[in-house]
């Protein structure tokens, strides 16, 4: 019995595709399953064509899946075109409107027979209970606890829940919906039964998307200031921020650019307030001025960069991972800013809330390479102890450091203490000049390379933070794997899957992209011979990062895809055994008895 | 606290506004009056220079904050009015300045300008104005006037000035005035009524460049073609006319308040702080703030 279950859905906008997917994460949740849900939508503002991915598992789930379990058309063309986001083989069981008019064995998916095909009068059954077409979805619903077992009482809380504002008639109308789709199931049972076993509850499981938890993490750390400005697929932290910070005293600004964005989030650091601004990979381009301003005039500040398909406006509803260069390296002059990575959404909580602490205790802008997956997908997290997080402080000065102030003392460890306006002894001049240790611009060589040095310095230990990097996997393998983001939980399926082979793989997540921490790289290459750092990029921009800084092993390759082009687990799995069975090939002359 | 040599003085005077670096400025440079000229506001409204923020972004004139006490932010270009109100934001306690050149408010930094009006945070933005580039030597600025031969235009500017003045009269400013250093105790004045203006005030300082500036932009001609607002009788409470009068803006020199609106509207930054105490006793506390995403 499998112990999870990828439902892909799609139809055009009105059809409430997505909305039945809400709804069955929601129950599913409720019932103490883990899942994640990912929305795919047409380009239309309104309208059009909608799909959503569930993964519903007993058991802990990394990323959305590959190959669908269940597909689910409400009508073909619709479905058709999220081509390869919805992939159909052979075990998948096909559900679609018997309305459209082809019959099962004419379905319009080339070269694949599915494992049962199951056309459903939705529409009708939709109508002859609820009345309208619009229970379409909640037909579905019943179809999908009928055939699989999943969440029955949780969908009926849900719609209980969701119609309670509408008429009761409305939710009378769908509950017999939901029961027309259950009836229909256990009369026309599936070829192979299929039934989800049930979830080992344990306890309350959140349920929301890598944004809102950012969002919400930015509070946890403190955050008393937002500023930014709309853009997909981030712009949901700053609709959240909007909703809630206020209430912790906190202000949101909506201003009139990017730049002015990043900017008033740079004056309120200076102000002595933890800031944010976020965005995506064009709004990045523009606040990249301020970053570097806030580098040289030492300001914490978080960036969160919800990753889309670049450049310039390139698909900005799909995900890719194609701004580690932008995030490491678009500003000018010598700085080093501090990159990291989450690759779910309940770790969006814990590297947001890091990204905080960095900021403040080295006095840096620090860069959160969130992406679209990671924002916009929904996900069971299991719960967060908030009360033991210590978010970190910047250091104040005190005492005598106030009575001849430097603000960019030249420390051992490279950080000054900080003040803020309106602390009696602390004035000095924040610039994007270069500047000696009172703050006086300065154009004298000896001083510049002083700062360079101490602004560099500063963020050294930062390599040390193993505590940032999953090493998972067999410790001496041959094989290696690395991966970060959203991609990661691709890599940690594939690992599982390949070792369920037999095969000796490991793998490195690194969340920290930046600084490099070339020792912890090495340590892992120690024993590999070949391996493959996967991500969604065409470039492979994290595998030539690692390049610049660490020896790599020359068996060690990208497996890197434009963004838009899915990156599955069996996928990763099958290269993996390629290379554990080169290496045996490779190794077998050594093994030949010599002559 | 230990601050034996920090210490807050009863009174403040010129001086203690004044900080110990030299300004990089070419000797008879309009700048020198602007900055007297603060000091002396300063000195007059009396709050100790830790409680102030000056912030500024590129050019000779935006040097400016390091040559006062107060907590200086000298910025990146064009950028001074949207980090100024972050600051005012996140300590709308402060007393917050933000100056620089037409370049720097008006060409790359143009864009800001409206919003910070329309959004009326308790700012005073101070414009020096000089229609030209002094720091990269002598370029075209966005207020030169139309014709104007500079080394970025051999051939003669093509096109017209921006108009400051109507610039941000038309967004709706509460506050708009403009002075010169050819007169100290005007211009005095007006940034002392600026900064207690209660919302977002805009100072246009024609301050001359010496080295690349023209003949007819110098302080004595200043002095011999000013007119004075206030004894022209204009009614600074009628912002049509201030509008008509701002239309000679490039062909005389109008020194003192164009408009100053009697009833001046809620400052961005008092709303927001009305915001936070109407909703803070909403807030969930903090280690719970995750529940809300526990699915019903």
């Amino acid at each position: 019995m499998k112990s999870d279950l990828i439902i892909g859905m799609a139809g055009s906008g009105g059809d409430g595709i997505v909305s039945a997917g809400e709804s069955l994460i929601t129950a599913a949740a409720l019932e103490g399953y883990h899942a994640i849900l990912t929305k795919s939508f047409g380009s239309q503002i309104r309208g059009g064509e909608s799909s959503c991915r569930l993964r519903i598992s007993a058991g802990e789930v990394f990323n959305p899946g590959g190959t669908l379990d269940v597909a689910v058309a409400l009508n073909w063309e619709d479905f058709l075109k999220f081509g390869a986001e919805l992939p159909v083989d052979g075990h998948t069981v096909v559900i679609y409107d018997s309305k459209t008019g082809i019959t099962a064995d004419k379905i319009p998916l080339t070269g694949v027979t599915p494992a049962d095909v199951q056309a459903v009068p939705i529409g009708d059954l939709a109508k002859q209970t609820a009345g309208t077409d619009k229970a379409k979805n909640t037909v579905v619903l019943g179809l999908l606890a009928g055939w699989f077992g999943l969440a029955r009482d949780g969908i009926i809380a849900g719609m209980r829940k969701k119609f309670a504002k509408k008429s009761p008639e409305v939710l009378e109308g769908n509950e017999r919906a939901f029961a027309a789709g259950i009836a229909y199931a256990e009369a026309h049972p599936l070829h192979t039964a299929r039934v989800m076993p049930p979830a080992a509850h344990n306890g309350k499981r959140l349920l929301t998307d890598g944004n809102e938890m950012c969002a919400a993490a930015a509070i946890v750390a403190g955050c008393e200031f937002f500023g930014g400005y709309p853009i997909t697929p981030s712009t949901e932290i700053m609709q959240f921020l909007n909703r809630e910070l206020w209430k912790y005293g906190g202000t949101v600004l909506q201003a009139e650019d990017e730049i002015a964005g990043v900017g008033a989030a740079v004056g309120a650091s200076f102000a002595g307030k933890k800031a944010l601004t976020a965005t995506s990979g064009p709004g990045m381009s523009l606040k990249t001025e301020m970053l570097g301003l806030a580098s040289i005039a030492e300001l914490p500040l978080v960036c969160i960069n919800v990753q889309r398909g670049g450049p310039s406006t390139g698909i900005p509803t799909k995900s890719e991972q194609s701004d580690l260069f932008q995030a490491i390296f678009s500003s000018h002059g010598d700085t080093i800013r501090p990159v990291l990575a989450p690759i779910s959404v309940a770790d969006a909580f814990h590297i947001t809330v890091e990204a905080f602490n960095i900021a403040e205790r080295y006095q840096t802008p620090v860069i959160v390479l969130s992406d679209q997956e990671i924002g916009q997908r929904k996900e069971t997290v299991d719960p967060i102890d908030v009360h033991s997080i210590q978010p970190a402080e910047r250091r104040r000065p005190a005492g005598k450091e106030l009575e001849h102030y430097e603000r960019f003392r030249l420390t051992e460890s490279g950080i000054s203490p900080i003040s803020a306006p309106g602390m009696l002894g602390g004035n000095y001049l924040a610039s994007g000049i270069e500047h000696n240790e009172h703050g006086a611009p300065t154009a004298s060589g000896e001083v510049h390379a002083q700062m360079n040095d101490k602004r560099l310095r500063k963020l050294t230990p930062l390599k040390s933070r193993r505590d940032l990097f999953i090493i998972e996997g067999d410790a001496d393998a041959p094989v290696g794997l690395i991966s970060w983001g959203s991609v990661a939980g691709v890599a940690r399926e594939a690992l599982q899957l390949a070792r369920a082979e037999g095969l000796q793989v490991k793998l490195l997540i690194p969340k920290l992209l930046y600084p490099v921490s070339e020792e912890i790289y090495q340590d892992f290459f120690a024993s590999v011979l070949a391996g493959l750092v996967v991500e969604q990029s065409h470039q492979g921009q994290l595998y030539r990062v690692i390049r610049m800084h660490v020896d790599v092993p020359a068996g060690v390759k990208p497996l890197a895809r434009s963004g838009s082009n899915p990156i599955v687990a069996t996928a990763v799995a099958a290269r993996l055994r390629n290379l554990a069975f080169e290496l045996q090939r490779r190794r077998a002359p050594e093994l030949q008895p010599r002559e | 606290m230990n601050t034996a040599a920090a210490h807050v003085a009863d009174h403040h005077n010129v001086k203690d506004y004044q900080s110990d670096l030299k300004p990089i400025w070419c000797p008879g440079c309009g700048d020198f009056g602007v900055v007297s000229a603060i000091y002396r506001a300063l000195a007059a409204i009396d709050r100790p220079p830790h409680e102030i923020a000056f912030v500024s972004g590129i050019g000779c004139s935006s040097r400016i904050p390091g040559y006062t006490t107060a907590y200086g932010f000298n910025s990146v270009h064009g950028r001074a009015l949207p980090i100024a109100q972050g600051i005012k934001l996140a300590n709308p306690e402060l007393l917050v300045l933000v100056a620089g050149g037409d370049g720097d408010g008006f060409s790359i930094g143009g864009g800001h300008v409206p919003h910070a009006v329309r959004r009326n945070v308790d700012l005073t933005y101070i414009v020096m104005d000089n229609q030209i580039y002094g720091l990269t030597k002598g370029q075209l600025s966005p207020t030169s006037p139309r014709g104007l031969h500079t080394v970025s235009s051999s051939y003669g500017s093509l096109e017209d000035p921006v108009n400051p003045l109507l610039y941000v009269l038309s967004y709706g400013a509460g506050f708009v005035a403009q002075g010169t250093p050819a007169d100290m105790n005007g211009l005095v004045a007006i940034i002392e009524a600026g900064i207690r203006f209660p919302g977002f005030a805009f100072i246009n300082v024609q301050s001359p460049c010496v080295t690349f500036g023209e003949p007819e932009a110098q302080l004595k001609v200043h002095k011999a073609t000013m007119k004075s607002l206030d004894s022209g009788g204009h009614d600074s409470t009628d912002r049509l006319h201030a509008m008509a009068l701002a239309q000679e803006y490039g062909t005389q020199l109008y020194t003192g308040v164009f408009y100053r609106d009697p009833n001046p509207r809620p400052t961005y930054n008092d709303l927001v702080h009305e915001r936070q105490a109407e909703l803070g006793p909403m807030a969930r506390p903090k280690d719970k703030i995750l529940e809300m995403f526990v699915p019903e």
